[in-house]
């Protein structure tokens, strides 16, 4: 029944959101990108015991435009957090965002004037990792939930992200009967 | 105003800690030293007091003479304490001592040639809007420490050449560290619906950061290109941002602009108890966490005055060196991957051992970076007993793995040829900017806290000390794998004479009973809640001690007003002193030479910025 029989052996079909989101999910290129305690074991991940390359996230890129995932890795303070947000907003969609460590998730021990009680107050957060810092194996487990959320998504949701970015909305949009109308008035 | 620290935190203090009757001036020194003795009869009214307390030499002087005396104890050759370590200030506005400044300075001067420390300290004048000479035009380790203290403190300073806020943002509205300043931060709300009043302080702390034109940093000129390095950047170390001046591609000019990892931890350490500061001073320095322990915990145990079981010390020295092991593999492998030669590949292997060292710290602690494994009275357990095999595997395996960086680095061209020669320091202005650790013994200074001022037993252990006169970052490297074999040495010494018995003083109003004990006995029952509850509490006065971590003196000075939480606490960063360096290093070099210089210097932002 259906295409498949017709199609010669080895041949798959699948949708292309799902082809688009197994890609995504297969190679999540990180920011290069270290705030504090937590970007040691962000390193530790990255080398030969923990090996964050078997899920295609080896390739940490030193540019935001290159990225796909922000790990926000330590305790944001006041003079940071225009600069992570500057980052994040260089960074092209689809974008990802780990709030890795209790600092970046909620301010953790430094309750004071200097740090922001949680990178959430300046980012959208796709993940969050307790831990002060987590190990390695928790990042790669907020890898395993990410790609789980990643393969979720939906092309309508991006164009409602786009529509929501947009500066004129949509429904904000002239018709042309009215701008003809407007005209020959 | 803006709207930075909304609550008053009322919570943090709870009754009976800060206990307004105890009569807080720390006592004055008394006696008399040789050292002392010299300046007293050179300067004679102006000292206000000298002499001893608990050990350290303090000299109490009058702001007017200040840049005198330190002319003098820099120039007279019978004193040369020839470096200033470290300078701080206090607020001693909420203290009931009525009639003197709020505002005191203190130095730390150091003399190595003949192995004394120094405490200066001087009031103030001003009041509320207190004003100090400068001491730059006697030592250049004086600028970055009198900025940061007119940055924390609100201290102005006459004849700086550069008097600028150098943690905090530019348009910050307070001096954080003051009195009258409250702790900061967010009430935790315990509400279930977000309509409640106290959800109204929530994300108030941001403060709105317009877009300003950037201002060019003092000395720089627009003839020349400005580049911006950092804050996000590969080869910074952290978030360190570089204003750099280049003609070309030579360096004319740098500034850092610190102050992006600027976490509070001195407001912080004004707030908690002394037995839970510990934990705070593993995310300092967050590669030497076990070393961050260990400086504060000498400390506190200098103002209470216990002494230390022998196995403790025993098993606090091999925690140390572990540490520092650790600590300089990880600086190897990200200056070799920064300066590139066999970049990422030495990365992997060096940290392939680091995991070997940090599988040790989770077998005694259950944690691999921030350890708190060294407390107050002793360490938190005593090792379990396949510590000891598992370190000798590794003690046995290392020296061979140094043998073979070394083989991958200096066989090759490209590594001798970025390192040497570049980022040349001499002698007298390592000295002169407060150099400390690897950095001062690269430049010649023969100077190691463990050997030349012995702390927790080191003068026990037969080790050398590697010095030598180049001064380039060749020569720092040759020292830091010389520093990691002997590092090795000291392990083995201790392995062979670890002493039986206690892992932690059985002294009860500093360190818990154990579990079995509340059981049995009422008495280990009231100390395990006091403990728990108020802390112990300390002398008064004020102390300063300093270790000799991985990247050099990692000094803490705490004042005590005899509560059970610190009035003030100050830690001297090796990093941040040393940092201080890499303009100096940089001028005149190429642009790709000053990540060559700030891998050399070795910096952790955690510790720079606290």
């Amino acid at each position: 029944m259906g295409l498949e029989e017709k199609l010669p052996e080895g041949v798959l079909t699948t949708s292309l959101e799902s082809l688009v989101n197994w890609g995504r999910q297969n190679s999540t290129w990180p920011l290069l990108f270290g705030l504090a305690c937590c970007a040691m074991e962000m390193i530790a991940t990255g080398t030969a015991r923990h090996d964050i390359a078997r899920y295609g996230s080896e390739l940490f890129r030193a540019s935001p435009r290159q990225a796909d995932l922000l790990i926000v890795s330590g305790r944001v303070s006041n003079k940071m957090a225009p600069v992570i947000k500057r980052i994040h907003d260089q960074m092209s969609e689809p974008k990802w965002v780990i709030a890795m460590g209790i600092c970046a998730s909620a301010g953790g021990p430094f309750n004071n004037y200097a740090i922001i009680q949680g990178v959430d107050k300046i980012l959208p957060v796709d993940v969050y990792v307790p831990g002060c810092p987590p190990r390695p194996e928790a990042l790669l487990y907020a890898l395993d939930k990410l790609r789980e959320k990643q393969g979720k998504e939906t092309f309508a949701h991006y164009r409602q992200l786009a529509a929501n970015d947009a500066i004129i909305k949509p429904e904000n949009i002239e018709s042309l009967d009215n701008m003809r109308a407007k005209q020959f008035a | 105003m803006l709207n930075v620290s909304p609550t008053s935190r009322a919570y943090e203090t709870l009754p009976g800690l800060n206990d307004i009757t105890i009569p807080a001036l720390a006592p004055l020194p008394t006696g008399e030293t040789e050292d002392t003795k010299r300046i007293v009869e050179r300067f004679g009214e102006d000292i206000i007091a000298a002499g001893e307390h608990d050990g350290q030499q303090v000299i109490y002087v009058q702001p007017d003479n200040l840049v005198d005396l330190m002319q003098f104890l820099k120039s007279d050759p019978k004193l040369a304490y020839e470096a200033m370590i470290d300078a701080t200030a206090v607020d001693r506005s909420k203290l009931p001592i009525g009639n003197t400044e709020r505002f005191h300075m203190v130095y730390q001067m150091r003399s190595y040639q003949r192995k004394k420390h120094l405490m200066v300290l001087s009031p103030a004048p001003g009041g509320d809007d207190p004003v100090m000479p400068s001491l730059s035009p006697v030592f250049q380790a004086a600028i970055w420490p009198e900025r940061e203290v007119y940055d924390l403190m609100g201290v102005k300073f006459t004849g700086h050449p550069d008097l600028r806020r150098i943690l905090m943002p530019e348009h910050w509205p307070y001096h954080p560290l003051r009195k009258n300043i409250p702790v900061g931060g967010e009430e935790v709300p315990f509400s279930m619906t977000f309509d409640d009043q106290e959800f109204e302080t929530l994300g108030k702390q941001i403060l709105p950061s317009n877009s300003v034109a950037p201002t060019l940093p003092p000395g720089m000129s627009r003839q020349n290109m400005i580049l911006n390095m950092g804050p996000h950047h590969p080869s910074t170390h952290g978030v360190l941002r570089l204003v750099v001046e280049l003609d070309g591609e030579t360096v004319v000019n740098i500034d850092p602009d610190l102050g992006y990892l600027h976490s509070g931890f001195e407001k912080m350490g004004e707030t908690k108890r002394y037995k839970d500061f510990v934990y705070y001073t593993d995310r300092m320095d967050y590669l030497s966490s076990m070393n961050n322990n260990y400086g504060y915990v000498l400390t506190v145990e200098k103002m209470l005055g216990i002494t230390i079981p022998e196995r403790a010390q025993v098993i606090r020295v091999i925690m140390s060196e572990l540490q520092r092991l650790a600590s300089h593999l990880f600086w190897l492998s990200t200056h070799v991957l920064d300066v590139s030669g066999p970049g990422m590949s030495l990365l992997m292997y060096a940290t392939r051992e680091r995991e070997r060292i940090l599988d040790l710290f989770e077998m005694v602690c259950g944690a691999r970076l921030t350890t708190s494994y060294i407390r107050v009275g002793g360490v938190w357990r005593d090792v379990p007993p396949s510590f000891m095999s598992n370190l000798q595997d590794l003690v046995k395996m290392l020296p061979k793995q140094f043998d073979e960086y070394e083989h991958m680095l200096t066989s090759g061209p490209l590594w001798r040829e970025r390192l040497e020669g570049v980022g040349y320091l001499s002698r007298e202005d390592a000295i002169d900017m407060g150099m400390t650790g690897p950095m001062l013994r690269g430049s010649g200074v023969d100077w190691d806290l463990r050997r030349d001022m012995p702390y927790g037993g080191y003068e026990n252990y037969d080790f050398k000390v590697p010095v030598s006169q180049a001064g380039d970052c060749y020569a720092r490297y040759l020292n830091r794998m010389e520093e990691m074999r002997q590092s090795v040495r000291i392990i083995e010494q201790a392995m062979a004479n670890l002493p039986d018995g206690l892992y932690r003083t059985d002294e009860r109003k500093v360190s818990l009973p154990p579990r079995a004990e509340l059981d049995v006995s009422m008495e280990a029952l009231i100390h395990h809640f006091k403990l728990m509850t108020e802390g112990f509490r300390v002398n008064p006065g004020m102390y300063y001690h300093g270790i000799e971590a991985s990247k050099g003196e990692l000094g803490y000075y705490i004042y005590s007003d005899g509560s059970g939480v610190p009035h003030r606490l100050h830690v001297r960063g090796p990093s941040f002193n040393n940092l201080y360096a890499i303009s100096k290093m940089s001028k005149g070099e190429m642009l790709s030479d000053i990540i060559t210089n700030i891998g050399t210097i070795d910096i952790v932002l955690g510790e720079v910025d606290r």
